[in-house]
């Protein structure tokens, strides 16, 4: 089971603040600290949306963190070294070469930990196609093995393992390449939030998919259409398909129901629907909810986004421990990128496939 | 001058070091580009200095177009600087982070986010260096239009700052409420911006509380007369290429006479030119660094560095040993191809002599000598109305910066020149420029 956790100053409920707003949760230690706890329950990532991605906005957020995303994965990179980070960034706010060159500089950062969240904008498919694509090529700008910094002959790179891509397509033009060696993983991770809109671009190029079901049973019919359309794209079973769920965690069974109909009840949530299967229970119900789902269905794990930062803790002290002791999570193969984290295969140099450096 | 008046000090960081080979030395470490633990040393080894900020440059590509040319010096692989500061932040705890970073290729609001984000990482010690980026290879990596003209991409600069200040304003200190209340921000506190101009359309507010030094700094490098003038109304701190101390007092108060027509003090902005120091216990030995680095540089590497510097495409077709060529005046970076000409007539200086000088310094002041030669070399243009401060460019990293920590910082605080301690936490107290009155 491969597990990912969203990060927010104060919970994933749009009521999480009330009472808990402290201005000290919106900094870096604190966001720092629930990275660290993560990473110690053993977790594979941290996914840090992005609500700007969608639209810049005209009050402040309690569930956006203060910070651009690839930004925060650039700090926090450096001072938990033993989770991947998994960044949103839009298609329509970033320049390609700038985008592909921040991830590029994010996987030096954090020796091929990242993976970008690829947020189309639905109504240019063809766009982002286009985009996500350069954005690959980007990062094939060089071979492996490069860099060779041989003093002694005075050469850094060997010319002919650079690759100029002298990209024309229709919405974009770039020569390249780019000027950041080839990721330690290959390449950073590729993922989407999975939609009506991006389904094909998802099938085409995402290794990690999202479903945002509001229940089990419309996840596992979401998980059973993407696997639908990743065969239609030629496409082996090949990508991480992860659940967000939002558990509603306490002592009791009593007592969880009654904290998700106090949250509930203390703003009309249908403005800000909650983006995942909601489950309510104690930690071990939910520790049985899970593994049951994952036995029984087509996913391959979940992305959590705990409602408040309380039952944040509860699942990474309580729950996360409990799917240890049963085997559902740990690592299962040695090495320290994302891409092992979650038995990706590291992508191949695509050697054939290049025009020779101009 | 007052006599408590303080030098203020840059650590310009660039891999394996701002001498164009470098990275072939002994001591030099040849994968720094994309080590980040290397830069988190060098940023301790600044920081442990009192520097006031480190400074990194920025291309949105590679260097040079000919790749045998380019694969033979290291420049071709770096962090992307935004990213590489943000690690440093939280890394350190009182230096200055400064970033450049192109109005030409980047939008206002995207930009303006990531610097408030480095802004809050650091609690206050963040910078824009901005740049219009001239390089035509940067050009080809983000349009098929080609590269702007001068007057068109200052154009955009203007309002690109503009916008960036107004999205920095937009959240007043203690727009977040305190706990307990019915609302989480206090909405007479937030100003969304609804700007429409030439260039750019942008909409909304940066999900950032305001920031812990009023603003981040705003740092300028343009040496041109739309250049400068853009850094006096905007700039806090201006970075300069001065080779000889009367070009660098003519620069200085050049700058510094254009403050007042925007209301501005003598103070409010810092300017330091760049500095390349070569630091030996003896004479002897700081010659001696020097000319090992110098007999590191490829003829062909050389002079292809001082043809990019002159916006020509090639010199390798006129003599070595003669003169530069006659040079048609271009749109890209005028003031420093004019340094090169320049210089080249003065001396009296081939194309080879001309592109060793300028590819082990590329186009700074060098000083080769003993901690104390170095400090009066210093000394001389701080205390001449040449300079505020200086921009330190080691010749290679981690040695040459941490020489000049250990040997040349305390040689200019025994003589009064360079504080014994940070004054503040933030970049802008250290700098002892005010915080700007809001837009």
């Amino acid at each position: 089971m491969y597990l990912g956790f969203s990060l927010t100053p104060f919970g994933h409920h749009p009521a999480a603040w009330r009472g808990a707003a402290e201005i000290a949760n919106l900094g870096f230690e604190a966001l720092l600290a629930q990275v660290a706890r993560a990473e110690q329950a053993g977790l594979d990532f941290v996914l840090l949306s992005d609500r700007l991605g969608a639209r810049p906005v005209d009050d402040l957020s309690p569930v956006a963190t203060p910070f651009e995303p690839t930004t925060l994965v650039a700090a926090l990179a450096t001072r938990a070294r033993r989770i991947g980070f998994l960044a949103a960034a839009a298609t329509h706010q970033h320049e390609p070469y700038n985008l592909a060159r921040r991830f590029a500089s994010l996987e030096s950062i954090s020796n091929g930990r990242t993976g970008w969240v690829a947020v189309t904008t639905g109504n240019g498919e063809d766009r982002d196609r286009e985009y996500v694509d350069l954005v690959g090529a980007l990062w094939d700008s060089w071979e492996d093995d490069a860099f060779i910094y041989d003093k002694e002959k005075g050469r850094f790179f060997q010319p002919d393992k650079m690759h100029v891509l002298n990209h024309k397509g229709e919405h974009f033009s770039v020569r390249g390449p780019l000027n950041v060696s080839r990721s330690p993983q290959g390449k950073p991770v590729l993922a989407q939030v999975l939609t009506d809109e991006n389904r094909a671009l998802a099938a085409h190029a995402a290794e990690i998919v999202f479903l945002q079901s509001s229940s089990p049973t419309g996840a596992e019919e979401a998980a059973s259409d993407f696997i639908r359309s990743l065969e239609a794209a030629d496409r082996r079973r090949d990508a991480r398909i992860l659940a967000n769920l939002v558990p509603f965690i306490a002592a009791t069974q009593t007592e969880a129901q009654a904290l998700h109909d106090a949250l509930q009840a203390v703003e009309d949530i249908s403005k800000q629907p909650l983006s995942g299967a909601i489950l309510i229970g104690t930690p071990i119900a939910i520790a049985d909810s899970l593994q049951q789902w994952l036995e029984a269905g087509q996913i391959d794990g979940f992305a959590i986004l705990p409602p408040t930062l309380g039952m944040a803790d509860l699942f990474l002290a309580e729950v996360a421990p409990e799917l240890q002791r049963r085997g559902l999570i740990g690592r299962t193969k040695a090495g320290s990128t994302l891409r092992d984290y979650l038995n990706l295969p590291r992508p191949a140099y695509p050697a054939a496939t290049w025009e020779r450096a101009s | 001058m007052s006599g408590d008046r303080k030098m203020r000090l840059g650590a310009f960081l660039m891999a394996g070091g701002h001498h164009i080979a470098a990275w072939r030395h002994p001591l030099a470490h040849a994968q720094a580009g994309v080590d980040i633990d290397h830069f988190v040393a060098l940023a301790r080894i600044a920081e442990r200095g009192k520097f006031d900020m480190i400074f990194v440059e920025d291309a949105a590509a590679i260097r040079e177009r000919n790749s045998d040319m380019a694969s033979q010096a290291a420049r071709s692989t770096a962090f992307e600087p935004l990213s590489l500061l943000a690690a440093l932040a939280v890394n350190t705890s009182h230096i200055g982070l400064v970033a450049t970073a192109s109005t030409t290729y980047n939008e206002p609001y995207g930009l303006a986010r990531s610097f408030a984000s480095l802004d809050q990482l650091s609690g206050g010690r963040a910078g824009w260096n901005l740049v219009t980026s001239a390089s035509e290879l940067e050009a080809e990596n983000f349009a098929s239009s080609g590269l702007r003209p001068h007057s068109e991409r200052y154009e955009r600069a203007e309002e690109f700052a503009d916008a960036a200040l107004a999205i920095w304003d937009g959240v007043e200190d203690g727009a977040y409420l305190p706990p307990g209340g019915a609302d989480f921000t206090d909405r007479a506190k937030l100003h969304p911006v609804h700007h429409r101009g030439k260039h750019f359309a942008v909409e909304g507010l940066l999900e950032s509380p305001c920031s812990p030094q009023g603003r981040p700094i705003m740092v300028q490098a343009g040496a041109s007369d739309v250049g400068k003038e853009l850094a006096a109304r905007t700039a806090d701190v201006v970075f300069a290429a001065s080779q000889t101390i009367d070009e660098a007092k003519a620069y200085y108060s050049d700058v510094k006479a254009r403050l007042a027509k925007y209301g501005r003090q003598i103070d409010d902005i810092k300017i330091m030119p760049g500095i390349s120091p070569i630091v030996g216990a003896t004479e002897a030995e700081a010659k001696a660094k020097y000319r090992a680095l110098q007999e590191l540089i490829p003829d062909a590497v050389g002079v292809a560095l001082l043809a990019s510097y002159l916006s020509i495409q090639d010199l390798s077709s006129y003599p070595l040993d003669g003169p530069l060529p006659d040079m048609p005046e271009t749109n890209l970076i005028q003031s420093r191809q004019q340094l090169i000409i320049d210089l080249g007539r003065r001396e009296n200086l081939s194309i080879r002599e001309l592109a060793r000088h300028f590819a082990g310094a590329r186009g700074h002041w060098q000083v080769a000598g003993t901690p104390a030669q170095i400090a009066d070399a210093m000394e001389e243009r701080f205390s001449a109305g040449a300079a505020d401060g200086f921009n330190v460019m080691a010749p290679i990293f981690p040695s040459g910066l941490e020489d000049f920590v250990t040997l040349v910082v305390p040689e200019l605080r025994r003589r009064g020149l360079f504080r014994e301690a940070y004054e503040g936490r933030t970049l802008r107290q250290n700098l002892g420029v005010g915080v700007p009155a809001k837009r």
